[in-house]
């Protein structure tokens, strides 16, 4: 857990963080965002002393940070930043066992310590284990440096704009695994970005600052909904709301019981699905723009939807294939339920 | 990255250190074997052949002259390039630049001038002149290598929890550590032409039989001295090369 009480930076008279009061609770992922200047950075860089406050407290786990030395705080928390942060003159498992050396681990817990890392980042099959970052992909280097701040498996892991440098859809695959770790591992992140999209995608709580100011935290469906002040509207870009709704919430949300029918006979719902022997669907009966009630669709894939599947995404399928419905599959590809066009406006927020 | 293109000019680097390393012995050990050949090529002269001392004594006692120049050099100049470059320090960088460039642009004669009716003769002005003047590119190479590193490495470490001495044994100076070497590097193949001139003060060096050839007017003497100082400097500069590519470590580096 960590805590921010008035928190302020002042560098003569101007004060880049003015008094930011807020809690980010155990297994959070707190997203700070705001326009260049707003003080984030600033603020996180504050949680791990690289930069003193001059005004408020700052507490860690309930423990005041100045009552530690500097160093010995830092080896706590896990800190990741752009990927030319990792040290160019060691190889990947150097670069991981930063912290667990400095903690001055025996070697043998080191080395499994650093394996189950590669492992899951998903970078052990691939012989990186000796080469140096200079030989890495962007994607790679990212990887290892969030592996290095969760060496010494903190609490707290710091990331300041750690997708910043990559190209779009390595972002996307990072960020999916990042979200995954934080899944798995239950860890309390703070995470600094400008992106609002990179926010919505990843926080359980935003943060949205301005002019050194905390302007809102709340969840991200939240600040979508209830925006705090024109600010947040502007911020988060009064276009696409809807959409940007839509891509915080998962098709599981929106699932309901599908009509089933195990031949071509049209049943009384508007809508109903035609399924195999294992339950697996085979053609959409109705549902189709534009045709009669009666139409026949088959099944194509690509039109399909997966519970964890966004809103966002299955809509776009939705309008893109002309089908007012989408069968929701489960790993086997067996018929869990539907959602529909008119399903999308009815979710009980 | 094409391993083979690399090598290649890199073996055949080593290849020629080495041919080079083996003709300079030769020619330290057998200069003297070589009389018959300078007789025959300057008949007129004679002596043709330098004898006051043999070219090993003379050798070694250049190469000690530059070997403890350039330490005291070395040493002096590192540390102050991590004073300055410390926080503490960092208000006497253009101090510590500025005399270290009055050193380089004060010339050796001049020193030598000074130091002489102070330190007397022979080995001791000799040393004070070639301290003062290759220090100034082991002071700029240690505080342009030091920030060659660049500051994201340095937050990381920082953020890693690396205390200001780890950060500096482990970070900064392994990266700055191939620039470092490249002051170094000039810095003693100056001083091992330079310490020629500490022949006139009475400095025994390789300095001696060109200092005497020029002012009896015997061409031979020079070229005896000659030719062994242009290959000591030569074969130093080859092997602080294989040296300084020790401590590359970005593209095609650390490939061995």
């Amino acid at each position: 857990m960590i805590e921010l009480q008035g928190l302020t930076k002042r560098y003569g008279e101007t004060r880049v963080v003015d008094d930011i009061s807020l809690t980010v609770e155990q297994g959070e992922f707190c997203v700070l965002i705001g326009p260049s200047g707003c003080g984030k950075s600033t603020t996180l860089k504050m949680i791990n002393r690289l930069i003193s406050h001059s005004e408020g407290k700052v507490l860690v786990g309930g423990e005041d940070i100045t009552t530690l030395p500097p160093e010995r705080l830092r080896r706590r928390i896990g800190y990741a930043i752009q990927s030319i942060g990792l040290f160019p003159h060691w190889r990947v498992a150097d670069n991981i066992a930063t912290v667990p050396k400095l903690l001055k681990w025996p070697s043998s817990r080191i080395a499994a310590r650093v394996e189950e890392l590669l492992a899951l980042f998903q970078l052990d099959d691939e012989g990186l284990h000796d080469k140096y970052p200079h030989q890495l992909s962007g994607g790679q280097a990212q990887r290892v440096g969030v592996a290095r701040a969760l060496a010494a498996d903190p609490d707290v892991l710091l990331m300041d704009e750690p997708f910043g440098a990559v190209d779009p859809l390595t972002r996307d695959t990072l960020q999916a695994e990042l979200a995954r770790v934080h899944r798995q591992t239950g860890k309390t992140i703070v995470f600094v970005t400008h992106d609002m999209d990179e926010a919505l995608r990843l926080a359980s709580r935003v943060a949205l600052l301005n002019a050194g100011q905390l302007v809102q935290y709340d969840r991200p469906a939240e600040l979508l909904v209830a925006p705090a002040n024109d600010f947040v509207r502007d911020f988060i870009g009064r276009a696409d709301l809807g959409l940007k709704l839509l891509s915080r919430r998962r098709v599981e949300e929106y699932c309901r019981p599908a009509q089933r029918t195990r031949n071509n006979a049209i049943a009384s719902a508007p809508i109903t699905w035609q399924v195999d022997a294992n339950d697996r669907p085979m053609a959409l009966l109705g549902g189709r723009l534009g045709e009669p009630e009666t139409a026949r669709t088959v099944v194509n894939p690509e039109w399909t939807a997966t519970p964890e599947m966004s809103m966002k995404e299955a809509l776009s399928r939705m309008v893109w294939f002309r089908v007012t419905a989408l069968p929701v599959l489960d790993g086997e590809g067996r018929l869990l339920g539907e959602v529909t066009m008119s399903g999308v406006m009815g979710h009980r927020s | 990255m094409n391993v083979g293109a690399l090598s290649r000019p890199r073996s055949s680097r080593r290849a020629l250190l080495i041919s080079l390393s083996v003709l300079l012995i030769a020619l330290v050990v057998g200069m003297e074997q070589l009389a018959p050949l300078f007789r025959a090529l300057f008949p007129d002269q004679d002596p043709a052949m330098y004898e006051r001392e043999s070219f090993l004594n003379l050798t070694l006692a250049h190469l000690a002259l530059v070997l403890v120049s350039s330490l005291v050099s070395v040493s002096v100049g590192v540390a102050a390039g991590l004073f300055v470059t410390r926080p503490a320090g960092r208000e006497f960088e253009p101090l510590v630049s500025t005399l270290a460039a009055i050193g380089q642009t004060f010339p050796p004669a001049a020193v030598l001038a000074i130091v002489v009716p102070v330190a007397g003769f022979g080995f001791v002005p000799t040393l004070v002149a070639l301290v003062l003047y290759g220090l100034l590119p082991v002071v700029q190479n240690t505080i342009a290598g030091l920030g060659t590193v660049p500051s994201q490495t340095l937050e990381a470490a920082r953020g890693n929890g690396m205390s200001a001495w780890q950060i500096l044994w482990r970070i900064e100076l392994p990266l700055a550590m191939r620039v470092i070497i490249a002051g170094v590097r000039v810095s003693v193949i100056i001083n091992i032409g330079t310490a020629t001139i500490g022949s006139t003060v009475g400095a025994k060096t390789l300095g001696t039989p060109i200092i005497a050839g020029l002012v009896g007017n015997n061409l031979p003497y020079v070229v005896q001295g000659a030719v062994l100082v242009g290959l000591l400097a030569i074969v130093t500069d080859l092997a602080f090369e294989r040296l300084e590519q020790r401590f590359s470590f970005g593209e095609g580096g650390n490939a061995e």
